[in-house]
């Protein structure tokens, strides 16, 4: 996979990820969020174990416990996260929340600072734009911003980007699918422990039909299955920035949808003037670092890149 | 436990590679029923990813294979009509463009690296979706005249060209960069 090829990837991931909100919407409120993370990453783990026990297999007789290790880390951390950003969420309304969410983008940077790994002056400027392009879609909304839910999808966007720098290490000494088979193992342990302390009577709980079942099984074969497993990949060959700039796409994909869907899909948004500027800015922000401008044999070349 | 497959004779594997390929197309399709847009005609279909994955990897057998999968689709989801035939016609043509493209038009075998070549596939699956859409629309259109014949030609258009380029493209790069599959539909492959 080359450069060019490893973007096209991301961007991808992070269309299916901004299909979430779809996805969701089939499934009714009093499903906890835990719930559904436990069940759909079981069902991704499954699907991805039968698929690939050979190559799952070889991989663990290669480094058993440091992959075991580094994927409960990688689970951990991506539980913590999604708690934060779930309870953070709740001082937003939606359209705030969206772009308060893209701000790993921003914290990132200072992350890898932090780790004494060297930031591109092009990534800085990126990272201003978006940032840049979330002020501006949160408009009016930024003198209102409830300062604990700042603080907890802040804390969301620090764990968020030290689990991607994490990833993206660990993408380049592991196999892929056996890191996403396992962080999806233990992403689903540690969301069913959360579930039953929140919900102890778990599955009974569910009002089960066929369109959660439905619901579950896209969300775990298109958004973990696929989209993590293809993030792995794509993450051997891009680095955490790259990829942490694609993610914040997530937003534009999230607007497109709720102005282009029909009704029976979602619920229509049509955005407001500051969301379109917003969304413009992350997509600038984003072709400044993914497009190679000085060396554009280097983006197309494939054997170069590898 | 490695599955010993020399001695198994060749129709045999294609037919078992057909029934896999019908199963993972249902696994995909069945669920996406409940995100009806026209309803009892066409959906949100992200299945279409598949069109090009069969008929690049998997050749004749995969155009088989996504047209049976339609079908089989259509029985389990109480949507089976007379324009059914044309949807059988039409997504056994759909991958078929691929797999005749890269077999005999093109002089390059197929990769997905450079934009060049992405290009091309590109102008391959709206072609092939143009085609679909002539052969389903029309028949539908016959059948039941209430239908917005423009609507209806629109939908099989989008999900015959969106889902292959934004869901198919990263598919296909993953399967042949990093599971190292190779593509059947290149001359050089096609007697592996």
């Amino acid at each position: 996979m080359n450069r060019l090829q490893a973007n096209l990837c991301l961007i991808c991931v992070t269309m299916c990820w901004s299909t979430e909100v779809i996805i969701f919407a089939c499934i009714p409120d009093s499903v906890l969020p835990f719930a559904t993370t436990f069940i759909c990453n079981a069902i991704a783990s499954v699907i991805l174990a039968a698929c690939f026990f050979k190559r799952i297999g070889n991989e663990l007789r290669r480094s058993k416990k440091k992959l075991i290790l580094r994927c409960l880390v990688l689970g951990a951390l991506n539980c913590t996260y999604n708690t934060l950003y779930l309870y953070g969420l709740n001082y937003f309304d939606v359209s705030s929340g969206a772009f308060t969410f893209s701000m790993t983008v921003v914290v990132l940077p200072v992350v890898l600072f932090t780790l004494r790994k060297k930031v591109k002056v092009r990534t800085w400027v990126s990272v201003a734009l978006v940032l840049l392009g979330i002020v501006s879609a949160l408009g009016e909304n930024v003198a209102n911003i409830n300062p604990t839910g700042l603080f907890l999808m802040f804390m969301g966007c620090l764990v968020r980007a030290v689990f991607i720098v994490k990833l993206n290490d660990f993408a380049h000494e592991h196999d892929s699918v056996t890191l996403s088979t396992f962080i999806s193992i233990f992403v689903s342990v540690f969301s069913f422990i959360i579930w039953f302390v929140l919900q102890p009577s778990t599955f009974s709980a569910i009002p089960w039909s066929g369109t959660i079942v439905a619901s579950l099984f896209i969300y775990a074969y298109f958004i973990v299955a696929f989209a993590q497993t293809l993030n792995i990949f794509a993450q051997r060959r891009a680095t955490a920035t790259e990829a942490t700039i694609i993610y914040a796409l997530e937003i534009v994909f999230s607007l497109i949808w709720g102005a282009v869907l029909p009704e029976t899909l979602i619920e229509r948004t049509i955005p407001t003037a500051f969301q379109i500027i917003g969304a413009l800015l992350i997509v600038a922000g984003s072709v400044i670092e993914i497009v190679d401008f000085k060396g554009k044999r280097r983006l197309v070349n494939g054997a170069e890149n590898r | 436990m490695a599955l010993k497959t020399a001695n198994i004779p060749k129709p045999v594997k294609l037919c078992a590679l057909m029934v896999i390929l019908v199963l993972v197309y249902l696994v995909i399709a069945i669920p996406f029923k409940v995100m009806s847009v026209i309803p009892g005609f066409t959906d949100i279909r992200p299945v279409m990813l598949l069109k090009p994955v069969f008929g690049i990897f998997f050749g004749i057998p995969g155009c088989l294979a996504f047209a049976i999968g339609n079908l089989i689709g259509d029985i389990m989801s109480d949507s089976l009509r007379w324009s059914s035939i044309a949807g059988f016609a039409a997504n056994f043509l759909g991958p078929f463009v691929f797999y005749a493209f890269w077999r005999w038009i093109s002089k390059e075998p197929f990769s997905l690296r450079t934009g060049k070549s992405l290009l091309k596939l590109t102008a391959v699956v709206i072609v092939s979706s143009v085609i679909e859409a002539l052969i389903i629309t029309p028949a539908v259109k016959l059948i039941y005249p209430d239908i917005d014949f423009g609507l209806f030609a629109l939908m099989v258009m989008i999900n015959g060209t969106v889902f292959p380029l934004f869901l198919g493209i990263p598919l296909m790069i993953l399967m042949q960069e990093e599971l190292h599959m190779k593509p059947i539909c290149h001359k050089n492959n096609v007697d592996r």
